[in-house]
């Protein structure tokens, strides 16, 4: 019961925030079609634009658009060592000089 | 009663670290749709929800702890951490309600359609390159508890099992 409870807070939390984000992004007008668009191409995908239901995507993005597939392989592992790699660094310069920090405030406090 | 509570507190920490190493991999595959798959990336950042929800409650009472005390006396690191965590929150639920805005594959299969826009596509980008950052700041924070529980609960089981099979072959 208490699980449930708990449960019930953070999933308030999350529509409660969703709520204010769709609120927020509508009167932001950044869901307007024309949004981040250059003017001259096409960038928004209509309702409906293909077969099927599936939104319109601009021509040539068909093969690899921006969210298209890049076709198996081991392009997978580019990315996540690109990802890994940029979370290292961040370890590093955060975790490095704290533990020598640490290190040498338990040195000065031994006798 | 010592012992059950330590039995109770290693058993929290091996769910923890193991929820954690689910969510962190489920992560990297996420970050790279292109390689991956979109329905791939759609239906496990949905399921991610749950993932994380099963995190927070793991977390649940150093979450209670440092709300009650934030305004009053608290170190600086936990108040960081605190408040890094609250922004991890935000951008998670923004790259979740991005997602679903510009869904392709989940949401249609559920037969739900949702008025496409390219801000949100904007915003799931920017908010999905932001949450690395912030994750690596967040796994930076929690090194030293993560290189602890890598080697009590990975490393040294490893360790003592070569050991075991290495004295085992020496006997005979």
């Amino acid at each position: 019961m208490k699980t449930l409870g708990r449960i019930f807070i953070i999933l308030f939390a999350f529509v409660l925030l969703s709520g204010l984000m769709v609120v927020g992004v509508n009167a932001a007008g950044m869901n307007q079609p024309n949004f981040g668009g250059d003017g001259n191409r096409p960038e928004f995908r209509p309702q409906g634009g293909e077969e099927g239901g599936l939104p319109f995507r601009p021509e040539g993005e068909h093969e690899e658009g921006e969210r298209g597939e890049r076709g198996g392989g081991f392009g997978w592992i580019f990315g996540a060592v690109k990802n890994v790699g940029v979370i290292s660094v961040l370890v590093v310069l955060i975790a490095w000089p704290r533990s020598i920090t640490k290190n040498k405030k338990r040195t000065a406090a031994a006798p | 009663m010592t012992e059950e509570v330590s039995k109770s507190t290693a058993s929290q920490t091996k769910s923890k670290l193991w929820v954690d190493i689910l969510i962190f991999a489920a992560f990297l595959i996420a970050m790279d749709p292109r390689s991956s798959g979109l329905a791939l990336h759609e239906w496990l950042t949905l399921s991610m929800l749950a993932a994380m929800t099963v995190h927070l409650l793991l977390n649940w009472d150093w979450i209670i702890q440092i709300t009650s005390r934030f305004l009053g006396k608290l170190g600086g690191l936990n108040r960081v951490n605190y408040i890094l965590n609250w922004l991890l929150f935000i951008d998670g639920t923004l790259i979740m309600i991005s997602g679903i805005m510009i869904s392709e594959i989940a949401l249609p299969f559920m037969g739900i359609q949702l008025p496409q826009g390219f801000g949100w596509r904007r915003l799931h980008d920017m908010s999905a390159n932001l949450f690395l950052l912030m994750l690596g700041v967040h796994t930076a924070l929690h090194w030293s508890w993560i290189a602890n529980a890598f080697s009590r609960y990975l490393f040294q089981p490893v360790l003592r099992l070569f050991a075991a099979g290495s004295k085992k072959d020496a006997s005979v």
